[in-house]
């Protein structure tokens, strides 16, 4: 049974001064608040987060930038690890992040389509089996078994959509939603992703267009400074958008 | 008593996690090896030779050392002694001034996947290993020119090669982890390795016995002598270097116990130091 339950998730990192000989070499901070001065400072990204998602349901994860949106996603894919609270996902999960990750521009395609299904925990048979599939919907035709640095644009982020969208998870996580190509494949790839997240268990999906949001979810979680500000059906809180306006 | 037991059970979770991402990447094995032998194609892609490039770097490297250098030092078989040397100070060299800005680079990887960052330690350390095996073919071509005799001592040196493999994850390992927390060590590292060529005795020997000469100093106090010497030893005069090897195992086993203390102490905290 796929579900995510998040209780009390925080996350809180120490914004380390580096030993360097150089000044102010601190990381940039992934958004949140800063607390504290001089030598310790500390960015609360997320703070008590708590949610419980079953299957079926569509989370969609609004709030401004920094608000902690793309850090709550990271860390139900386990990238962060939460500094308190705990977090429970169930069900074989999938992001797409950055679709572009990874690709070598020496290699050819079929060699991309084959190293990112690697990367992707993919196994062999995996590979094979969706190969035809991948290189037929990126159109790319004979351009397959050239080196990726040969392709325009477009061309490669065809391809890398058409990897991004083989995968065939129980839970998927997003940011923003994505799509590629002119506008012949842009329609296409819609109905590709409306079919992969209409497979998906979960969905849980950041964006800043609550058009697309309203169309895809069934729940809606706002974060404001790494905080829960709403969390509640998406009919109610899109009805009460338009009230406001 | 309970509260000293948990303790105990806290202190071991480090261990527990670096075994963990480790036991994970090797499971990996198919990404890293796929992932390395792309790399080493991709640095010499358009070229003629290709990685054979390595092969020649190496021999001239060799063939400059004996040609300048090789008279006068009293050593006997100078080409095999700096074929030898040159090939496994080449390797440290390499995984020193790469691992230090490992992490560094794959800061997107491991931004934005889940891999354990074991894995991009073996994917560094299978390509360092390509990477010496073709250094590794001008070394057996040169040692059969010199005219050094095959012989059962050469397993010890088989052995110590197994050794320096063993331990080169380790101090990938270590290195990364240094260079993601202190970025000048970057340049630190560069400018070592450079000066350690010099002060490691890759083409010079230290013949007298007295440890308090400028070269004694550089020769004992240096731990890539021993790593060095267990290699070339065996091979040029048939002894079997057992105080060194017993040096590099203790050297080894400290370098992984190290690396596996970070590895699970920062694992989870190194993505925000990126």
């Amino acid at each position: 049974m796929v579900s995510i339950r998040a209780e009390n998730l925080t996350l809180t990192y120490r914004l380390r001064r580096r030993l360097s000989l150089a000044r102010n070499t601190m990381p940039l901070p992934h958004g949140g608040r800063i607390e504290g001065t001089g030598r310790t400072q500390h960015v609360r990204a997320l703070e008590g987060v708590s949610f419980a998602l079953e299957a079926g349901d569509r989370l969609g994860l609004i709030g401004g930038n920094g608000a902690g949106k793309t850090t709550l996603l990271k860390t139900l894919y386990g990238i962060f690890e939460p500094t308190g609270g705990a977090v429970d996902v169930r069900g074989r999960t999938d992001a797409l992040f950055n679709i572009n990750l990874g690709f070598r521009r020496e290699a050819t395609g079929r060699r991309n389509i084959v190293l990112r299904g690697l990367i992707n925990g993919w196994t062999d048979e995996q590979i094979s089996a969706r190969m035809d599939d991948i290189v037929a919907f990126s159109e790319l035709g004979d351009f397959i078994d050239m080196p990726m640095k040969a392709y325009s644009q477009g061309m490669a982020a065809r391809l890398a959509f058409s990897v991004a969208t083989s995968l065939e998870p129980e839970i998927l996580l997003m940011d923003e939603w994505i799509g590629a190509g002119d506008p012949e494949f842009q329609a296409k790839a819609r109905k590709r992703m409306n079919e992969m997240a209409e497979k998906a268990g979960i969905i849980v999906l950041a964006s800043h267009n609550h058009q697309l949001l309203r169309r895809i979810c069934n729940k809606v979680l706002k974060l404001d400074h790494g905080k829960v500000e709403h969390f509640g059906p998406a009919e109610e809180y899109f009805a009460g958008e338009k009230e406001d306006q | 008593m309970e509260a000293g037991s948990h303790e105990t059970a806290h202190d071991m979770k480090f261990l527990y996690d670096a075994l963990g991402d480790i036991g994970s990447a090797l499971g990996k094995r198919r990404i890293w090896f796929a992932l390395a032998s792309e790399d080493i194609s991709d640095q010499h892609r358009r070229t003629s030779l290709g990685p054979f490039w390595l092969l020649i770097n190496y021999l001239v490297f060799v063939a400059t050392f004996v040609f300048i250098m090789g008279r006068g030092e009293g050593i006997p078989n100078y080409t095999a002694y700096v074929a030898l040397g040159l090939l496994v100070w080449f390797y440290i060299m390499e995984t020193m001034n790469s691992g230090v800005g490992l992490f560094v680079r794959e800061e997107s990887f491991i931004k934005g996947t889940t891999l354990p960052l074991s894995l991009y330690v073996f994917r560094m350390t299978m390509q360092a290993l390509m990477r010496a095996g073709y250094a590794a073919l001008g070394c057996a071509v040169l040692l059969a020119v010199s005219g050094v005799d095959l012989s059962w001592s050469w397993l010890w040196s088989a052995a110590a090669i197994a050794l320096i493999v063993f331990v080169t994850p380790a101090a990938i390992m270590i290195f990364a982890f240094l260079g993601a927390y202190f970025p000048d060590s970057q340049f630190i590292v560069q400018n070592l390795t450079r000066v350690g060529m010099f002060l490691t005795p890759v083409f010079w020997a230290h013949t007298s016995q007295t440890a308090l000469s400028v070269r004694g100093i550089f020769y004992y106090w240096n731990p890539f002598t021993y790593f060095l010497e267990i290699v070339r030893v065996p091979i040029l005069s048939g002894d079997a270097p057992l105080r060194s090897f017993a040096l590099c195992i203790a050297i080894s086993g400290a370098a992984w116990l190290l690396a596996l203390f970070l590895l699970g102490r920062l694992r989870r905290q190194v993505v925000f130091m990126l």
